[in-house]
């Protein structure tokens, strides 16, 4: 991973104003404005053409000239607008894309519990309507503002030229203009920041109504879930419409102080064309100026809204562009033996401590189980195990070198994680099974036979072939399950860990499945928590957990001696044994 | 029937639906026809007063500044100020009108999305992407805001001026004033002709979207997987791969929307020059004066300018059109799970009963053939079977997540069907065999769907849990109720997620509870515990059990064994393990 270049960017983006988005596309941004100021420059042309035109009328001159030039105009006034809509998309889009690829890049790059806290739901938002709005700004804002200056300043120029008294006396309106903008926007984007906020309130309550859409239906809970959007959705309503009265406040003052200026040149202007110091037809083209000048103006007015909005999402998209990324520390590429030692382990989150004084050994190849009673941090010690969580204090060794110490590629390659919770991807069973890179065939296979896979995929019309749909709809508890075993087993790891697997899949398969694992893995090392001691009495290792403590391991036969607690699990299960019958 | 929202060749079935959601739209826009008028009417008053002023300086211009009379350019100056203003008040009045349409609209529009989102069965979720539906939600119906709240206005506003110019530019000069919007009509042809390849490359940009939302939503779900497998890399391809699809079709989009206003402009340019050219050869022959060229010159500008607008604007229409077929499509869906008419009961008959019911999901071949069995009321009954064999199913059909394909599912006698939801909720509980957690608190999902306790105190909930032995499960969780569930539940087990949704439906009392591999992940000290609890409820109470760990149904009435796609009576214990352990498997 190239490491240096890439944080040094996030500093760089930590800093960079709205405007600095644009600095990889200087090019672009160039012929844009420049397309613009061709056009717009072009255009201001045309009021001149008219007041020649008037003004000449008299005199005779030939109107054969004024249409040549005129036509001329407008057809590099279209050919330069529609370059500049070229350009403008362009631009849009690929800081667009290129955000976008910034952002998941990133994220993709952060540690499970970063992605846990800051929320999917806004992530999405970020991903989503966040770069949205950024897109807006570029494709519409960034080059009305530019030529708006430019139009201004331009039509500025021509006012001072034609009467510079009469023009200044008109462009105090740009101050005052300014004034309202300053004031506005620095209330406008806390409103839109909230109004983001409103929206990943929004995903969040859509998502979770579709995860739980099952549990709704069941419960007939749809006016609660309604009730929950309503609310999301009239907080977001009344941003927006919190922000609709700020922009309905300025807008009219803007154009008020715009047509006070009008105003001005009519009086003045008439002023001094009574008084023998101006031409009617200056007058008239004064007058083309301004209003030339004017639409700008409001135009900026409008576009003040697509800035601030965009000026928020920028912000939120740069808190996680800037968030801090577990470095990735690693050096040793070497093979795990699969000898594990866990010393003096506390992970707490926020005031719970999940895992209290951890200790324990792993020898190579052995296999161990965990057991212990619901929330007692069995699924937390797995975590641990993979680097999905962080210690506190204490460490994690394989092989004697710590967890960190492992190049992180080389480090999972080895471990194969089955977790508790089905997860399977919306792509070919294929894809998940072989879902990290670098599985031969061969291995797949095995992986599949070692599944109990093999039948039920060559059931299948599609064979490996066959889609799952997201959230694995079309996949039995069970045959997910299995599909994450399989997925496990084709890294051809040295360690496997087994988060409750044997809970989806009935005894009979469990006990196939073990026994093919003990055939086609024979020097695996096997960590798994299980419910089911019987499944598991003659493991090197049983390790019981209790509210987040190791209260005791040993071999079965010890336990059974020593730990009343284990007796009384072991007795809960015992009238079932009964019905264990052998394979 | 097909749920799927996102398939190619639609297009013609949807044409006719469009209108029928057209007109929706505009039973949403009918709540707000007081505000509606009365912002049209303002607009009318802004943009006549927007006219007017233009027509009042060249008047000046040509009666006072060229004749030298102060009096008359004060008095004017004076009229003009009064005008700008009225037309601030009419401004504002305007913005803030149409802009809180475009709120309302939207908020309303958001809602019924969403409600049809509830109403409609399961079956659309397993069809359709989450991603996509959000993007739908909150993407599409933006699209709409951002057209009702700031193009809608202009785009009316527009219209009205424009008329009001040609209208005066006619009543002004007829022969000019014809001259003069030659060039709209030609504006016309051009947007007529070229409006549906727009639209159509809009749709194709938000479909896109729709996609790219939805491959974040599944990468941010599983990001537990992606890492663990390092497989980083994975989330970043798969990004960048709808990343770059959404970058080409929004690209195209944006061409095409591009082309409007240039050629807007162009057109508009053209009208100018013709006023100006014939205008001037108007005044040369005598029969026009400079003053009324110079107020016609910006009176062609009020007509092109909002022309001008118009192109922007047809842009954005097209956008929220795409955006709204979308939505639309949502909208048109019905529920396949109607309530139909009560018959005539068989009364007092079994609690649960299947006759003859057959049923396989889309696209699949049949889990069910010709499926029947009686449950008693009060009695214990468990399913077991092979994963993949059809148990789950069975319950989905008792709790009607799904109808039959053929056969009836009867409860207490009476067809499944003829019960309402709220009756079918109140009958049956199903504790699903992956359990889901609201972010919230242990309390808000224990009580969650439940209206009579929503309302406890936190000591009356207690008394009810502990007369339902429920009050010693909270001890797993470190803050009792008021435990914290964050991110639907990811930062809690899943045992203790089946703990919460065991306690859930215990608690409503329903007469049906099925439990679906609903203790698999809990500890057998506590499935105990929860068996006792189970003992407890009213003797009435019929309880289906599914499992495979064979210590929660030992103490069954009756054991039903369900595999390729029948389910037969296992009698005894034995007998049940004698099927499970040898039986040919078939999934």
């Amino acid at each position: 991973m190239k490491k240096g270049p890439e944080s040094n960017k996030n500093k760089a983006a930590g800093k960079t104003s709205l405007f600095g988005l644009l600095k990889p596309y200087s090019g672009l941004v160039t012929a844009l404005v420049l397309f613009a100021l061709a056009g717009n420059g072009i255009n201001l042309i045309i009021p001149l053409i008219i007041s020649h035109a008037i003004d000449a009328y008299s005199s005779g001159l030939v109107l054969g000239q004024t249409i040549i030039s005129f036509l001329t105009a407008s057809f590099f006034i279209l050919i330069f607008n529609y370059l500049q809509g070229i350009a403008q998309t362009y631009t849009s889009e690929k800081a667009a894309r290129d955000l976008r690829k910034q952002l998941s890049d990133k994220i993709s790059r952060q540690s499970f519990a970063y992605v846990l806290h800051t929320n999917p739901a806004r992530l999405l938002t970020n991903l989503t309507s966040d770069i949205d709005s950024i897109k807006m700004f570029i494709s519409q804002a960034v080059v009305s503002i530019i030529s708006s200056a430019f139009v201004i300043a331009g039509a500025s120029v021509m006012l001072l030229s034609l009467n510079w008294k009469l023009a200044l006396s008109v462009l105090f309106i740009i101050p005052i203009i300014g004034g309202a903008f300053f004031l506005m926007f620095r209330k406008v984007k806390v409103l839109f920041k909230k109004g983001r906020e409103a929206i990943d309130w929004l995903n969040k309550v859509i998502t979770e109504s579709i995860l739980g859409a099952t549990l709704i239906r069941v419960l007939n809970s749809q006016v609660q879930e309604y009730q929950k959007f309503m609310k999301a959705n009239a907080s977001s309503r009344d941003i927006g419409l919190a922000i609709l009265s700020l922009f309905a406040a300025l807008i009219p003052v803007i154009t008020f102080v715009s047509n006070l200026a009008m105003l001005l040149v009519l009086l003045l202007g008439g002023h001094f064309v009574i008084g023998g110091s101006m031409t009617l037809g200056n007058l008239a083209a004064f007058n083309s100026y301004i209003s030339l000048l004017v639409f700008p103006i409001i135009m900026i007015g409008f576009m003040s809204n697509s800035i601030a909005s965009a000026t928020a999402s920028y912000q939120r998209i740069q808190e996680v562009l800037g968030a801090p990324e577990a470095a990735e520390t690693g050096t040793l590429d070497g093979k795990l033996s699969g000898h594990i030692i866990i010393r003096n382990v506390n992970v707490t989150y926020g005031e719970k401590q999940v895992l209290r004084n951890i200790g324990l050994e792993v020898k190579a190849g052995s296999k161990t189980a965990i057991i212990g009673p619901t929330a007692a941090g069995k699924t937390q010690l797995l975590y641990l195990l993979t680097g999905l969580i962080k210690p506190d204090t204490g460490e994690v060794l394989y092989d004697g070198k710590s967890i960190h110490d492992y190049r992180s590629d080389i480090f999972y390659r080895q471990i194969g994680f089955v977790f508790q919770d089905s997860i399977v991807f919306n792509m070919s069973l294929h894809e998940n099974i072989a879902f990290s890179e670098h599985i031969s065939d061969e291995m797949l296979d095995k992986a599949i036979d070692t599944a109990e896979l093999k039948s039920y995929v060559s059931s299948l019309p599609k064979g490996l072939g066959t889609f799952v749909t997201e959230r694995g709809t079309n996949l039995s508890g069970g045959q997910k399950q299995r599909v994450m075993l399989a997925r496990a087993l084709a890294l051809n790891p040295n360690i496997l860990l087994l988060d409750d697997f044997t809970a989806r899949v009935d005894r009979k398969t469990e006990q196939k499945i073990m026994a093919n694992i003990q055939a086609n893995f024979p020097n695996i090392t096997l960590l798994t928590i299980t419910q089911n001691i019987a499944a598991v009495e003659n493991y090197e290792q049983i390790i019981l957990m209790m509210e987040g403590e190791i209260l005791a391991s040993g071999t079965h036969d010890t336990l059974i001696r020593n730990c009343p607690e284990y007796v009384q699990i072991y007795n809960s299960q015992r009238s079932t044994s009964l019905y264990d019958l052998p394979t | 029937m097909t749920y799927q929202l996102n398939i190619g060749n639609q297009e013609v079935k949807q044409r006719t639906k469009t209108f029928a959601a057209l007109k929706k739209l505009f039973l949403i826009l009918a709540d707000e026809k007081r505000s509606l008028i009365l912002s049209l009417l303002i607009i009318l008053i802004h943009s006549s007063l927007t006219l007017i002023a233009p027509y009042l300086i060249g008047y000046t211009i040509d009666n006072y500044v060229q004749t030298r009379q102060y009096h008359g350019l004060f008095v004017f100056s004076g009229l003009l100020l009064v005008i700008y203003l009225f037309s601030l008040t009419t401004s504002y009045l305007q913005v803030k009108l149409m802009g809180g349409i475009g709120q309302r609209v939207v908020y309303k529009l958001r809602n019924s999305i969403f409600s049809k989102l509830l109403e409609l069965p399961i079956a659309f979720f397993n069809e359709n992407k989450a991603g996509d539906l959000i993007s739908r939600i909150n993407n599409d119906t933006d699209k709409l805001h951002q057209f009702f709240s700031q193009s809608l206005m202009q785009f009316i506003g527009s219209l009205f001026i424009m008329t009001g110019a040609g209208i005066f530019l006619l009543s002004i000069s007829l022969p000019l004033g014809s001259a003069a919007l030659l060039p709209a009509l030609a504006l016309l042809l051009f947007t007529r002709f070229i409006t549906p390849w727009v639209k159509k490359r809009n749709a194709v940009s938000l479909a896109s979207t729709g996609k790219l939302s939805a491959e974040v939503q599944e990468s941010l779900a599983n990001f537990k997987v992606v890492i663990a497998y390092n497989r980083r890399n994975y989330f970043r391809q798969r990004f960048d791969e709808v990343n770059v699809e959404n970058f080409k079709f929004a690209l195209k989009a944006g061409l095409a929307n591009s082309l409007f206003m240039p050629v807007y402009g162009f057109f508009s340019n053209i009208g100018q020059l013709i006023v100006l050219a014939f205008g001037i050869y108007l005044i040369s022959t005598g029969h026009f004066t400079i003053g009324l060229l110079i107020s016609f010159l910006s009176y062609i500008n009020n007509f092109y300018n909002p022309l001008r607008q118009l192109a922007a604007l047809w842009t954005s229409f097209q956008v929220a059109l795409a955006g709204w077929d979308r939505i639309s499509l949502i909208l048109s869906f019905e529920t396949n799970l109607k309530a139909i008419e009560p018959q005539s009961s068989t009364c007092e008959a079994s609690s649960v009963s299947f006759r003859n019911v057959s049923f396989g999901y889309p696209g699949g071949r049949e889990v069910l053939h010709q499926a029947g069995f009686d449950l008693e009321k009060g009695k214990t009954y468990a399913f077991v079977g092979p994963t993949g064999g059809g148990k789950t199913t069975t319950a989905s059909l008792i709790a009607r997540l799904y109808d039959p394909a053929r056969g009836v599912v009867l409860l207490n006698g009476r067809d499944l069907r003829t019960y309402t939801p709220a009756e079918r909720a109140e009958k049956i509980g199903f504790i699903l065999q992956e359990p889901f957690l609201f972010t919230g608190t242990v309390r808000e999902n224990i009580l969650y769907g439940n209206e009579a306790a929503y309302g406890l105190s936190d000591q009356r909930l207690l008394e009810v849990m502990r007369q339902a032995g429920l009050e010693d499960l909270l001890s797993r969780f470190e803050g009792g109720l008021d435990t914290e569930v964050l991110n639907s539940g990811e930062t809690i087990s899943l045992g203790q997620k089946q703990l919460i949704a065991f306690i859930r439906a215990v608690l409503r009392k329903p007469e049906v509870l099925i439990l679906d591999e609903a203790t698999a992940n809990i500890d057998t000290v506590t499935e105990k515990q929860l068996e006792s609890i189970l003992q407890k409820l009213p003797d009435s109470t019929t309880r289906i059990i599914i499992a495979h760990r064979l210590n929660t149904i030992e103490n069954a009435d009756e054991i039903f064994f369900v595999n390729a796609s029948r389910i037969v009576r296992a009698g005894s214990m034995t007998n049940a393990l004698q099927l499970l352990m040898l039986d040919r498997r078939d999934s």
